[in-house]
Order: C-alpha cells, then sequence, then structure tokens
C-alpha cells in the first residue's frame, strides 16, 4: 500500500488508482466520474490527467472528497493550475494530492497551490522533502495552500 | 530605485540556502544531471562549450553603483575578469565554476541582486525602455510596474513550470525602446478616456525561428488589473500551450493556433472566472511603489550648447552620438559605448565596472542602466559636467563615439560561448569593426541597426535589424544569411532575407556593398537606411551582393 505525505506525517492510502486491482475504494478518472455522477457515493475521488479540464467537476465537486493530480513529468506545469482552479473557482476543501514524477523541490510550489498530499517517489527522502516544504518563510503573491503559509509584505 | 527591505532579504537569502543545498546533492550525486538542470536554470546557471555560464538579473536594466562594483567583484574573484551584457539587459559571466555558484549568489545577495529565473521555462527578467523615467516623449515611467511584475512572477507558485520561456517588456513612451512587440507580452502605457492610466496589452510576440509582431488583445487594461490579468494569460497559456515540442512551446505558437479572437476570448473568461482570487493592485500599493522611483534631486539649471567653441573635435562627435534630450532642462542623457571597435560587443572588464560606478556617483545619482542593445546609460547628466564625463570615459575605453552607427551592433556570444551557436559572432564583429573603421563613413550612413545572432534562437535579435546576420551551420562550416529592413521600433517589421548565405571571410564585404546602394540611391541624405531599404525593397541590395563573383554560396 502507497505511502501518502500529510501535513507532517505519513498515511497510508487506501485508494486505487485507475488500474490498479485490490480491496480499497477506486479511484475514477474525470470520464468515469462524469459518466456515474448521478449515482455517486458522497465519498468519490477523482484521478485528474494533465489535459483534463476540471472545470468540469463545477457539478459534482461536493461528492468529490480526494483529488489525485498526476503530473507526467518534472517539467509539467499545468497541475498547478488545475489546482488553483480546484481550490479558487470550485471552492474544493477536500485533499487534494499530486502524484506523479515530482521530487522535494516541487512541494513547496505544490503546497502554495493547494496540494495538501503528496504521493512522491518512494526513494525520496521524506524528512528532507519536509523540510523543503517549510523552505521559505516569505512569498510576494497570495496563493491557494494552507498547508504552507509564507508571510506576505500585506502583512509585514 | 526600489530599496529591498527585510522582507525582500529574507526571500533573496532562503532561495540561496536551497541553491546552495540542490548544487550539493547534484555534487554528492543525489541529483541526476536530468533533475539538477531545471533547478539550476532558475537560478540561471547554463552548462556552456567551456564552462557554466552564469546568467545574473539586472531587473528592467537598472543598477547603481554598489551593485555594479559588486558585478566587478564577481567578474574578478570567480570569473576571468569581465562580462557580457545581454540584450535582455542582463549580465554573463562565462566562466565561473558550478562548486562557486552559491557563493557567487550570495554575494549578489549581499547588494540585493539574484539569478532568479533568468532561464528555465518560467517567467524571465521583465525588461523596459532603458531611458525610463527621463525620456521626453514619455508619458509614463513603466519602472514601478516593472518591479510590481518582478515580486508578482517571483517564484509564482503556478507559473514556474511553463511550457517553455516567457519574456515581459513595459513601456511607456512614445517610441518603444524595449522591443516590446517581439515579447510574449507587451505592455504600453496608454491613457484612457478620462485620462485615467491603463495598458495596452500585445500577446505572442517573438523572434527564435518562429519570429512574429505581438498582437492586441486589450486596447485598454485599467493600471490596477495588471496582475490579475498577467494571471489570466498565463493560466490559458500553462493549461494549453503544447509541451510535446520546444520549438511549438512559445505563447505566439497558442495564439497563433486558436487565432487572435478565440485566445482573446479565453483570455477574458479566465480573467472573469478569476476575478474573485486574482490579485488587485491597492492605490497604496502602487503609490508605495511609485515613491521609489521618483526623479532624483535635479539642480535647476538651464540647457546650454556644450559643443561651444573651445571644446575638441572629440567631444563633439561624442555629444552627438552618444548622449540624448533629458526630460529636465540642463540635463543629458549619456549612452556608454561598450562597443569599442575590437572588442566583442557588449562585454566589460571589472576595472571598467569599477571606474563607472565611481563616475555614477559623481555625475549621474549612483545609477546605472543596461539598454537592450547592449550599451550602459548614465541618465541623468549635468551638461554643464560632460566635458569632464568625457574626458574620463575616453581613457577608459568607454566614449566610443558610435551609438546609433553601424558599429553599434548588437552581437550574441556565439560559436566562443554558447553551446547552441553555429556561429562565431564575436569574430564576424571584429571582422566588420576592422572593414568600418572610417568614423566619418560610419557617420554619412546615419543611423543603421546591424544585430547579428549566431544561431535561430536570435538572442540577438537579427530579424528586427536594419540589417541582420544570421549564422547558420552548412556542413559543418559557418555560413551567415543576410537580412534587410527589420525594425524593433515605430513600424516593427521583420526582416526580409537577401539570398543565399555568404561565407565567413565575405561578410563585411557583403555590408559594404549593401551600403554602396544605399549611398548611391538614397533620395538625399536625410533618407535613412531603413527608410531607402523599405522604398526600393531588397532586389537592388541582392543584385548588387549577388553580382557575378565570389560572395555568393
Amino acid at each position: 500500500m502507497r505511502q501518502i505525505l500529510r501535513q507532517h506525517e505519513l498515511g497510508r492510502d487506501p485508494w486505487r488508482y485507475p488500474g490498479e486491482a485490490g480491496d480499497g475504494p477506486q479511484l475514477l478518472t474525470l470520464a468515469e466520474l462524469l459518466v456515474t455522477a448521478p449515482s455517486l457515493p458522497a465519498t468519490a475521488g477523482v484521478y485528474i490527467g494533465p489535459t483534463d479540464e476540471v472545470l468540469l467537476l463545477a457539478g459534482v465537486i461536493d461528492t468529490v472528497v480526494l483529488v489525485v493530480v498526476h503530473f507526467e513529468n518534472a517539467g509539467d506545469g499545468r497541475g498547478f493550475s488545475q489546482a488553483q482552479v480546484l481550490r479558487q473557482q470550485l471552492r474544493f476543501a477536500g485533499e487534494l494530492r499530486a502524484c506523479g514524477a515530482l521530487k522535494r523541490d516541487h512541494l513547496y510550489l505544490l503546497a502554495r497551490c493547494g496540494f495538501n498530499a503528496f504521493d512522491l517517489d518512494p526513494g525520496e527522502d521524506r524528512a528532507a522533502a519536509l523540510a523543503q516544504l517549510q523552505r521559505f518563510s516569505v512569498a510576494y503573491q497570495r496563493a491557494s495552500g494552507t498547508l504552507v503559509q509564507p508571510r506576505l509584505r500585506t502583512q509585514a | 530605485m526600489y530599496r529591498y527591505d527585510e522582507f525582500d532579504r529574507t526571500f533573496l537569502a532562503e532561495r540561496v540556502a536551497e541553491f546552495r543545498e540542490q548544487t550539493r546533492r547534484f555534487l554528492a550525486g543525489e541529483l541526476s544531471e536530468d533533475e539538477f538542470r531545471p533547478l539550476r536554470l532558475r537560478n540561471g546557471l547554463y552548462i556552456q562549450t567551456h564552462a557554466p555560464m552564469l546568467r545574473v538579473a539586472i531587473p528592467y536594466g537598472l543598477l547603481d553603483s554598489r551593485q555594479l562594483r559588486m558585478l566587478a567583484h564577481i567578474a574578478r574573484r570567480y570569473d576571468r575578469g569581465y562580462g557580457h551584457f545581454s540584450t535582455r539587459q542582463n549580465i554573463q559571466y562565462n566562466w565561473p565554476k558550478l562548486a562557486e555558484v552559491p557563493d557567487i549568489l550570495a554575494d549578489l545577495a549581499t547588494v540585493d541582486m539574484h539569478a532568479i529565473q533568468t532561464s528555465g521555462n518560467c517567467i524571465r527578467n521583465v525588461t523596459a525602455d532603458h531611458l525610463a523615467g527621463v525620456a521626453p516623449d514619455e508619458l509614463e515611467d513603466p519602472r514601478p510596474w516593472c518591479e510590481l511584475i518582478r515580486q508578482w512572477s517571483t517564484l509564482h507558485p503556478e507559473f514556474y513550470y511553463l511550457p517553455r520561456k516567457f519574456k515581459i517588456a513595459v513601456t511607456g513612451a512614445a517610441t518603444d525602446r524595449a522591443a516590446s512587440e517581439v515579447h510574449d507580452i507587451g505592455l504600453h502605457l496608454v491613457r484612457g478616456a478620462d485620462g485615467i492610466g491603463g495598458f495596452e496589452v500585445l500577446v505572442g510576440g517573438g523572434l527564435g525561428r518562429m519570429p512574429i509582431i505581438g498582437k492586441q488583445i486589450r486596447s485598454f487594461l485599467p493600471q490596477q488589473e495588471l496582475l490579475a490579468y498577467l494571471e489570466a494569460i498565463l493560466r490559458v497559456y500553462n493549461r494549453h500551450g503544447r509541451r510535446d515540442n520546444i520549438h511549438r512551446a512559445r505563447i505566439k505558437v497558442l495564439v497563433k493556433a486558436l487565432g487572435v479572437p478565440e485566445f482573446t476570448r479565453q483570455v477574458e473568461a479566465e480573467y472573469s472566472a478569476s476575478r474573485a482570487s486574482a490579485p488587485r493592485l491597492e492605490t497604496a500599493q502602487i503609490e508605495r511603489m511609485r515613491a521609489f522611483f521618483a526623479p532624483p534631486a535635479y539642480r535647476s539649471l538651464a540647457d546650454e550648447d556644450p559643443t561651444r567653441a573651445g571644446v575638441s573635435a572629440a567631444f563633439i562627435a561624442w555629444y552627438r552620438h552618444n548622449t540624448r534630450a533629458h526630460k529636465v532642462s540642463g540635463y543629458r542623457v549619456v549612452l556608454v559605448s561598450l562597443k569599442k571597435h575590437g572588442e566583442p560587443p557588449g562585454d566589460m572588464f571589472d576595472p571598467q565596472m569599477d571606474a563607472l560606478a565611481d563616475l555614477a556617483d559623481r555625475y549621474s545619482f549612483g545609477q546605472i542602466r543596461v539598454t537592450h542593445d547592449q550599451n550602459l546609460v548614465l541618465a541623468d547628466v549635468a551638461q554643464t559636467e560632460l566635458a569632464a564625463l568625457h574626458a574620463a570615459l575616453e581613457p577608459l575605453g568607454l566614449a566610443t563615439p558610435n551609438i546609433g552607427t553601424l558599429t553599434d551592433m548588437i552581437c550574441c556570444p556565439g560559436l566562443d560561448f554558447c553551446s547552441l551557436a553555429n556561429a562565431g559572432s564575436i569574430d564576424v564583429a571584429r571582422q566588420i569593426h576592422e572593414q568600418f573603421s572610417d568614423f566619418d563613413y560610419l557617420y554619412d550612413l546615419g543611423e543603421v541597426q546591424l544585430k547579428m545572432s549566431g544561431c535561430m534562437n536570435a538572442c540577438g535579435h537579427h530579424h528586427v535589424g536594419h540589417i541582420g546576420i544570421l549564422g547558420v551551420d552548412k556542413r559543418g562550416e559557418e555560413w551567415y544569411q543576410i537580412t534587410l529592413g527589420g525594425s524593433a521600433s515605430g513600424q516593427v517589421a521583420l526582416g526580409e532575407v537577401i539570398g543565399p548565405s555568404v561565407a565567413k571571410d565575405r561578410v563585411a564585404a557583403t555590408i559594404a556593398r549593401i551600403l554602396d546602394v544605399y549611398i548611391e540611391r538614397r533620395d538625399n541624405s536625410d533618407e535613412s537606411f531603413l527608410q531607402t531599404v523599405r522604398r526600393l525593397g531588397v532586389a537592388p541590395f541582392r543584385e548588387r551582393v549577388y553580382a557575378a563573383d565570389t560572395a555568393a554560396a
């Protein structure tokens, strides 16, 4: 079972990603979720790819408890915008998890965009990852996250 | 100019610490080259032909004297005693050692400088008119807006991994001295109906393999909406720009694929949708920033004619070519030529930097600017002190009276340093300096903008040179393609290729033929080279260049 970095600890993850067998609730792709929308449980999880239009979740976002955003490679920045839209425009308040080709060096900006859980490469050093999450104590922009809350100049 | 406070310094110290740790991990083998690359690029560090190349940000080209002394120190301590000013108003060092780069960044941070986002697929250093705040034709000083953009774009969490690099230029004057129409976003300060301040917004300009002039998507954007609107543009680009092909990934490709009306519609829709959360500039924020760029304490002086009897011919030539009108009476803008004949264009040695910093303190309120055509500016010199300044610049090799002439050329580092280049631009620059060493001839030609790039990436802006030179590789040999009629300001235009490329040793001779046609065919001595090319088209130039001999390939 994969372990997910949340807040300051690792947690076991019951969810099955698309294509994974076994027990536990199944994450749906965006297309699957939209097709089954009328009969969704109140605790759905959705798996978002880089080209998915997250605004399509607008009508069902209240039934979603987990959004997993997949990053194809370390330079793929689309998920950062998807996260901001989810948090700012759809007001999604559940777990927003980043998975895929991510290193500890991505975590701070991911957290600033609203991610609050990270499915990291198993080889990545968790303690170092948590330290990187707290790398910056100040930031020039408002953003979406609550996991890290750097001081803004307007608060100075 | 903008002054860092405790907030900015805290951020910068944390950034230096982050990169020091990342460099340590790379050197310890904990990060592969592929993993380290995006991290080092976003701190200005390339791996080039001979060594790493470090590009240090000079936000909108503005420096103070202590910062210029620090650039001299870096050149002396960590490099080979010189730096190269680039067409994006930055400075590049060609010989730093990777392991020392964190120390260089720490030294830079002591004078509030950095190399953040000077490369990589992110928002790059914002550029501006080098005569901002002093130009007589200026509507509004762009620099407060540039600094707001600099801060907003620094480690912007959403736009740090864009499909490709992203360049923003701002200008507030009638004449565009920032090449804003060939940037990903060009912002023009304008006045709306009731005299309210705002921006005209252009998107999708650029040079490189697909040169294109930016398209207007907003004729008027209220000033306080600037960052909100930039976020809408960047979000559309970040989500929908191509990522499958590096050569098709700039925003200009997205604008072209969607068409301007559809691209504009998407930006406006995003702008509306994000209204509640997007950053809106408060009046107090804008005024705070404007205060940093308040005019210096000018003395009350009358205009005079510094070319009166008794001054030297050398001074008069320098005054005519290397100084410009200032909006305040009794003052003059001085352009410091980094185009001394025989030297690589844009290069400066550390003693020159130190000496110029002293001159800036003495004669120009301690500030220096970098132009996008690779010269420096002392923007606020009293006319009464011009002669003394000239006398001080001359022995430093910083008073070559060639600004605006053919030999004031833009030139990229080329094969000598850059791993992308096909051509030795610096060699060709030397060849041109040798061929055109007669200043009377250069002055008779008048304004000719020669811009040279060592490869298709067009760092030397060859597309918008009145004469453009592009290095191309033919079976391992250096050849040069010539374009005519480009222009980066006024009626912006991309140059037209005159014909087959020419061999390296024929470049200067080819330019001489082109200029012969101009001198013979200009309709009077006032018609500029560019006007003549526009009137005649490239045909007569082509005929002369390729007339029965060995010039052509």
